[in-house]
C-alpha cells in the first residue's frame, strides 16, 4: 500500500515517478561502475550512495565532501571532489530526459 | 458424540463450526464501531472459511472421494457434524457437487435430516461464486423451498452479505428486492449492511433512492444505525451542508442520538476544523442528558487543535480528566499537535513529560508530531535529539515529520546528516525508496538552487 500523500504525487504527476523507477540502458562508463546494462536512476543512486559507504569516500574533515576514487570518478564528470548535495544532479546528468 | 473414529481435521471443523447463527442471537448494530465488525465476522461465511480451509479434511473437489470419506465416518446423530463436513466440501467444490454430496448423505444416512442451516452453507456457497447472474443462487434457494424449508430473514441476511463480500453488489440488491417481494421483507439489519455497502461503494444519491424506495414499497424506515452509517459516510467525504441537514433531520423525525452518532457528528466538523459546531454538539449531548465519552473528549480536542484553538483544546484535558476519564496517547498527541501548529513547541515538549509522568506511553505519531514541530520551529538541536530517540527505539518516520527534518538540514549545509536521515528511512521502511529519495533530491534542489 503507498501512503495517500505518494498516491497524489503518482496521479499529478506519473512522468515524474517513472523517470525515477524506469528501466534505461546505460551508457558505457555507468554500465561499467554498476555491472549491469539496466537500471533505474534510483537504483543507479543508491548504489553509488552505498559505493561511497563502503569504501569510505566521504571526506573526514567535511562529510558533505566526496573524494572520488577513479572508478567513481569515470561517471560523475571526472570531478576530484563532489559535494554530497549535487550527487543526484550529477547522477541525472546519465539520464537524459525521454523525448514524448 | 462419537468422536474417536473422526479424522482429526474434521474433528476441529466441527468444534469450531457452529449452525448459522438465528436472528434472535444477532446484536444489535451497535453503537460503537469495534463490536459492529465482530458481527459481520462472525457472520460471514468467508471469514469462518477461512479459519476451516486449514483444517478441511478434503484434498480435492472431487465427488466420489467425498462420499467415500463420508461413509467411513459413522452415522452420528449430531447435526452439527453433517453440517460442518458438508461446509468444509462447499469450501472447495462447486454447487453442483455440494448439491450431489448433500443428496448422498441424506440417502445413505435415513437419521440425518436436514435443517435451516444446511441449506444455508449451499446458499453461501452459491453467492460466493463468481457468476454473471443469479441462477446458482437461485438455485439453491429453490431447493430450499422444495425441501420445506420457505426462505426467511435469515437467508436473505446470509445471501445479501455474502453476495456483497464477494463484490456482487448488484446481485446483492436484486436478491434483497426479490427476497421483499417472494418471500419475507428482510430486518433492519440486512436492511442498514445494504445501506453501509452503497455508501461504501455507490453514489449518496443512490443511497437515498434505496432507502426511499424501501419506505415507500417495503415499508422498511431508517433507524438511528442507518443514520449513523449515512452521517459518518458524509463526514468522510467532507460534506458540512449534508451533515447539516442530516442533522436537521434526525430532529424532525424524532430521533434520540446516542453517543457514538454524537461523537461520528463531531467527527464531521472536525475534519473540517469548525470548532464552534464541534463544541455545540458537546454542549447539545450534555442537554440531552448524554454522558461524553473518551472518544468525544479525543475528537473535541483533535478538532480544536486542529481549528487552531489549542488553549481551549486544552481546558477540555482538565475538563476530561475531572469527569474521570483517563487522557490517552490519542489526546495528548492531538493536543501536541495543536500546540506545535500555533508555534508553541517548547510547550508541547512540556506535555510529553506531563505524559510521560502520568504513566501514558508516547508512540510513534507522538514522536513525528514533535519532531516535525520541532524542524518548522527551526529548532534542530532539540530536533535532531528526538530523532536519535527514536532510531534509538526503532520507530518509523511519518512523511511529513521526514520530509521537514530533511529540508532543515540541509538548509543548515548538514548534507551528511541529510543522507543519514534518508538511510534510516529507507532501512526501517518508514517510507518507500521512492518517496524517500524523490524527498531528498527535491530538498537538495532547494538549497542549490538557494547557493546559485
Amino acid at each position: 500500500m503507498l501512503p495517500p500523500r505518494m498516491k497524489q504525487a503518482i496521479t499529478d504527476n506519473p512522468k515524474k515517478l517513472a523517470n525515477l523507477i524506469d528501466l534505461v540502458n546505460l551508457p558505457t562508463p555507468l554500465r561499467d561502475f554498476m555491472g549491469q546494462s539496466q537500471t533505474s536512476r534510483l537504483g543507479c543512486f543508491m548504489r553509488v550512495w552505498s559505493y561511497i559507504k563502503e569504501n569510505k569516500l566521504q571526506d573526514l574533515n567535511n562529510k558533505n565532501v566526496i573524494n572520488c576514487d577513479e572508478k567513481l570518478r569515470s561517471i560523475l564528470l571526472g570531478k576530484p571532489q563532489v559535494e554530497l548535495a549535487e550527487l543526484p544532479a550529477l547522477i541525472k546528468l546519465h539520464f537524459p530526459k525521454k523525448p514524448n | 458424540m462419537k468422536m474417536g473414529k473422526l479424522p482429526t481435521s474434521l474433528r476441529a471443523a466441527a468444534s469450531i463450526s457452529r449452525p448459522k447463527i438465528a436472528p434472535s442471537s444477532l446484536v444489535s448494530e451497535s453503537s460503537s464501531p469495534t463490536p459492529a465488525k465482530t458481527r459481520l465476522s462472525a457472520i460471514s461465511p468467508r471469514t469462518r472459511d477461512d479459519g476451516e480451509s486449514s483444517r478441511t479434511p478434503f484434498k480435492s473437489p472431487d465427488l466420489s472421494a467425498a462420499k467415500s470419506l463420508f461413509n467411513s465416518m459413522v452415522a452420528t446423530p449430531d447435526l452439527r457434524l453433517h453440517n460442518s463436513f458438508l461446509q468444509s466440501y462447499a469450501s472447495i467444490s462447486t454447487l453442483g457437487d455440494s448439491i450431489s454430496l448433500l443428496r448422498h448423505m441424506m440417502k445413505s444416512h435415513p437419521t440425518f435430516s436436514p435443517d435451516r442451516s444446511t441449506y444455508h452453507i449451499l446458499l453461501a456457497q452459491s453467492c460466493r461464486a463468481p457468476e454473471p447472474t443469479l441462477a446458482g443462487v437461485h438455485r439453491a434457494l429453490n431447493l430450499m423451498s422444495a425441501d420445506g424449508f420457505a426462505p426467511d430473514k435469515v437467508t436473505a441476511d446470509i445471501a445479501v452479505r455474502a453476495l456483497s463480500s464477494s463484490g456482487r453488489i448488484d446481485h446483492a440488491l436484486q436478491l434483497f428486492d426479490e427476497m421483499s417481494l417472494k418471500h419475507s421483507v428482510p430486518d433492519s439489519y440486512t436492511y442498514n449492511f445494504v445501506v453501509k455497502c452503497l455508501c461504501k461503494c455507490r453514489s449518496l444519491s443512490m443511497v437515498y433512492e434505496f432507502i426511499d424506495k424501501c419506505r415507500s414499497s417495503l415499508g422498511l424506515k431508517p433507524d438511528l444505525v442507518t443514520y449513523t452509517i449515512i452521517i459518518d459516510n458524509v463526514c468522510n467525504t467532507k460534506n458540512l451542508r449534508e451533515i447539516t441537514r442530516l442533522v436537521g433531520v434526525l430532529g424532525e423525525e424524532g430521533f434520540k442520538p446516542d453517543c457514538f452518532l454524537y461523537n461520528t457528528i463531531m467527527k464531521g466538523y472536525c475534519m473540517l476544523s469548525r470548532g464552534s459546531e464541534a463544541i455545540e454538539v458537546y454542549n447539545k449531548m450534555r442537554e440531552n442528558g448524554v454522558e461524553p465519552d473518551l472518544v468525544t473528549y479525543n475528537t473535541l480536542i483533535f478538532g480544536l487543535s486542529k481549528a487552531g484553538r489549542a488553549k481551549e483544546a486544552r481546558k477540555y484535558l482538565k475538563i476530561m480528566a475531572e469527569k474521570g476519564h483517563v487522557p490517552d496517547v490519542v489526546t495528548y498527541t492531538s493536543l501536541m499537535n495543536g500546540l506545535c501548529r500555533e508555534r508553541d513547541v517548547l510547550g508541547a515538549y512540556a506535555l510529553l513529560e506531563e505524559m510521560k509522568e502520568s504513566g501514558v506511553e508516547p508512540n510513534a505519531c507522538t514522536y513525528n508530531t514533535l519532531l516535525h514541530g520541532f524542524c518548522k520551529a527551526k529548532m534542530m538541536e532539540k530536533g535532531i535529539e528526538l530523532y536519535g530517540e527514536m532510531k534509538a527505539a526503532g520507530m518509523e518516520l511519518e512523511t511529513a515529520a521526514y520530509a521537514t527534518l530533511l529540508r532543515a538540514l540541509c538548509r543548515q549545509g548538514k548534507i551528511a546528516d541529510a543522507y543519514e536521515v534518508f538511510d534510516y528511512a529507507v532501512e526501517s521502511k518508514s517510507l518507500t525508496d521512492v518517496s524517500a529519495y524523490s524527498t531528498l533530491e527535491s530538498a537538495l534542489k532547494e538549497v542549490n538552487k538557494h547557493r546559485e
